[in-house]
């Protein structure tokens, strides 16, 4: 018999993509960065599905431009600081003394334009690896592996996902019957109001009705948690948050004791967490057909964490190639070990089974 | 009691007339969002708070990765600590409805100078629903918007607590006004927020745009450890410069229209939608 096509576990996709978005936040070497970039574009290309989420990769490619245009833009219209060739030598304007000494333009140097684009790209790549789990791992089947303490909100973009195309035929609906009544909608207020508020009308309607229908099914219902789970659940909660706080403002205070910066920071955190987590434990929900993190799912995870860890190893052997002198420039060069790092993310795609298509799966049905 | 309940006008929410609301606000999850909005700022402030005397050099990269890592998790935990507090089946679905509304809403505008829809049905279903209802709308309708248009990214986490913000706050508003009255207070609301989320997005974005500048050079990037004061007017004349002009005011004038226009009818929509799902304040005591 054979084993019907299952997609990879959704979470092994996002462990995989913020991997590589940890290896580029560790170096603005921009051919490794550009490495990084092609590697997520291609296991992209490769398992992406056909799902409306699947195309979602040109838009980050395209916000990955803009950041380093902008970037680079500002290194110019502000003048930025630097030294080397003098690309062009743009007349410099002293804003008036009330805008903190600013001067707009001024010489481009070229180390200046050159940091722009480094720093550009190094955001762009996390954009773009982020960019990349958007299009692989499916929203609906991601929102199943929320942990218990968060169902309710797990259900709430459920069902936001579920009626968002709901609403395109309920906004034909309306058109359609004012057509038919051959309403002379005079001016283009007029006509959004008729549009905008049937379809919110129905929609809230639609609400009711989807309720009623998941109240009867148990849906979006969980055991009532004892008063004394619910006790501690609020103290760990309420004791981490105050943590956090303490925490969040003294990271800053150097005046402030070691012991209420990161320490305290990182236990409230934890703390938090632990309180959502004890508040799942009480409750249990059935889950229809689980995804299981098979090896498939290990062997994506893996190809990420593997590249995020080597990155990191890098800093301490080799930070020189992970961070190439803007001044003088110098052509970026770097060894094996980021360069291994850089391409351990393709694991994925020997891990993956082909995509899911929807084509393919009415084929073999 | 009775006599003056009777009297009331039948148009009446029932988060006023039971003094109930779509989510209810235990004492715990008020103390839990007070606590996560104060850490919060701080996540969104600290280019400003580095204290001068020895500077915050070491901090100033690993803050906003260290943050990024910090805000989904606060969000998550705010979010839990209000289901565990009750929201029935009822509120589940509202919320997701008006977040798949919110999710169309949000490309309309999208690139088109500032002109942004989302947050006018945020102000309205605050107001009508409760601040804790208008805090979860918030978070869940962009993160909606953000998985079906948007896109996820490390900027999502920001953007989800500044909405949370503003839907919270437009259901703390008072809640006697009506009539114009209320669409006029509801309109300098939506101009505010408009502004206060512009800042606060610049405020978060200013290190990464304009780049961090360590060699205490004059432009507008962020100075690490110098004077709260000095980063202040930094900051102040990026924010005229970049945003104010266009995006903010573009996403001000948009909140006044779609609220002179739509905030009566949709208003009493909610409303009607509210009584027919009757959240009562008897359900979350079981």
């Amino acid at each position: 018999m054979r084993r019907l096509p299952r997609s990879v576990h959704p979470v092994a996709w996002w462990i995989w993509a913020l991997g590589l978005a940890v290896a580029a936040a560790c170096t603005t070497n921009p051919i490794l960065l550009l490495l990084l970039i092609g590697v997520s574009c291609f296991v992209v290309l490769l398992r992406r599905g056909d799902a409306p989420w699947s195309r979602s990769l040109r838009v980050y490619l395209a916000l990955g431009a803009a950041i380093v245009a902008i970037r680079m833009l500002f290194r110019v219209l502000l003048g930025g600081p630097g030294g080397g060739t003098v690309l062009i030598d743009l007349p410099s304007i002293p804003l008036p003394s009330f805008a903190a000494g600013i001067h707009l333009l001024g010489p481009i140097y070229s180390s200046s334009l050159l940091d722009g684009l480094y720093d550009g790209l190094h955001l762009a790549a996390m954009v773009v690896c982020l960019g990349a789990a958007n299009s692989l791992a499916n929203p609906k089947r991601l929102l199943k592996s929320v942990p218990m303490g968060l169902y309710d909100i797990g259900t709430v973009v459920v069902v936001a996902v579920s009626v968002f195309p709901q609403l395109a035929e309920s906004l034909g609906r309306v058109r359609r019957a004012q057509r038919l009544r051959h309403d002379a909608a005079t001016s283009r207020r007029h006509l959004v109001r008729m549009t905008i508020v049937p379809v919110l009308a129905d929609a809230l309607d639609r609400s009711l009705a989807l309720a009623a229908a998941m109240d009867s099914r148990g849906y979006g219902r969980h055991g009532s948690a004892s008063s004394r789970r619910r006790l501690l659940t609020g103290a760990m909660t309420i004791v981490g948050l105050i943590g956090v706080c303490v925490g969040a403002y003294g990271l800053f205070d150097e005046r402030a004791p070691e012991t209420r910066r990161w320490p305290v920071f990182i236990a409230g955190l934890v703390l938090g967490v632990a309180g959502v987590v004890v508040s799942s434990i009480g409750r249990r929900v059935t889950r229809y057909r689980p995804d299981p993190f098979d090896l498939s799912a290990i062997g994506v995870a893996a190809g990420g964490a593997l590249s995020a860890a080597l990155m990191v190893w890098a800093t301490d052997v080799a930070p020189a190639d992970l961070h190439p002198d803007t001044l003088p420039a110098t052509w970026p060069v770097f060894g094996v070990l980021p360069l291994v790092a850089a391409c351990a993310g393709l694991l994925a795609v020997v891990a993956s089974p082909a995509p899911v298509l929807s084509r393919t799966r009415e084929a073999t049905a | 009691m009775s006599a003056t309940t009777r009297n009331r006008p039948p148009d009446r929410d029932l988060v006023t007339r039971l003094g109930g609301s779509a989510v209810p606000l235990g004492p715990r999850s008020v103390v839990a969002l007070v606590l996560a909005s104060i850490a919060g700022l701080a996540m969104f402030a600290w280019p400003l708070l580095a204290h001068p005397a020895t500077g915050g050099q070491a901090h100033a990269g690993d803050a906003p990765l260290v943050f990024a890592i910090a805000l989904p998790i606060l969000v998550v935990i705010v979010l839990a600590q209000f289901a565990d507090g009750g929201m029935d089946s009822k509120a589940l679905a509202m919320l997701g409805v008006l977040s798949a509304v919110d999710a169309v809403l949000r490309p309309v505008g999208a690139g088109t100078a500032g002109i942004e829809t989302v947050f006018f049905l945020l102000i309205l279903a605050g107001r009508a629903f409760g601040p804790g209802f208008g805090f979860v709308l918030g978070c869940t309708s962009m993160f909606t918007s953000a998985l079906l248009t948007a896109g996820v990214g490390p900027w999502l986490p920001f953007q989800m607590i500044c909405s949370a913000w503003i839907g919270c706050g437009a259901g703390l508003l008072p809640r006697r006004v009506r009539g114009v009255r209320e669409i006029v207070m509801l309109i300098g609301y939506g101009v505010v927020a408009a502004y206060l989320f512009g800042a606060l997005m610049n405020l978060y974005f200013w290190p990464f745009v304009a780049g961090t500048d360590l060699a205490e050079h004059a432009n507008l990037a962020y100075v690490p450890g110098a004077s709260l004061w000095t980063n202040l007017h930094r900051f102040g004349v990026y924010t005229l410069v970049t945003s104010t002009g266009g995006w903010d005011t573009g996403r001000a004038i948009t909140n006044a229209v779609a609220l002179a226009v739509l905030g009566r009818p949709v208003l009493s929509v909610l409303r009607r939608a509210a009584r027919r799902a009757s959240f009562d304040p008897l359900r979350s005591a079981d």
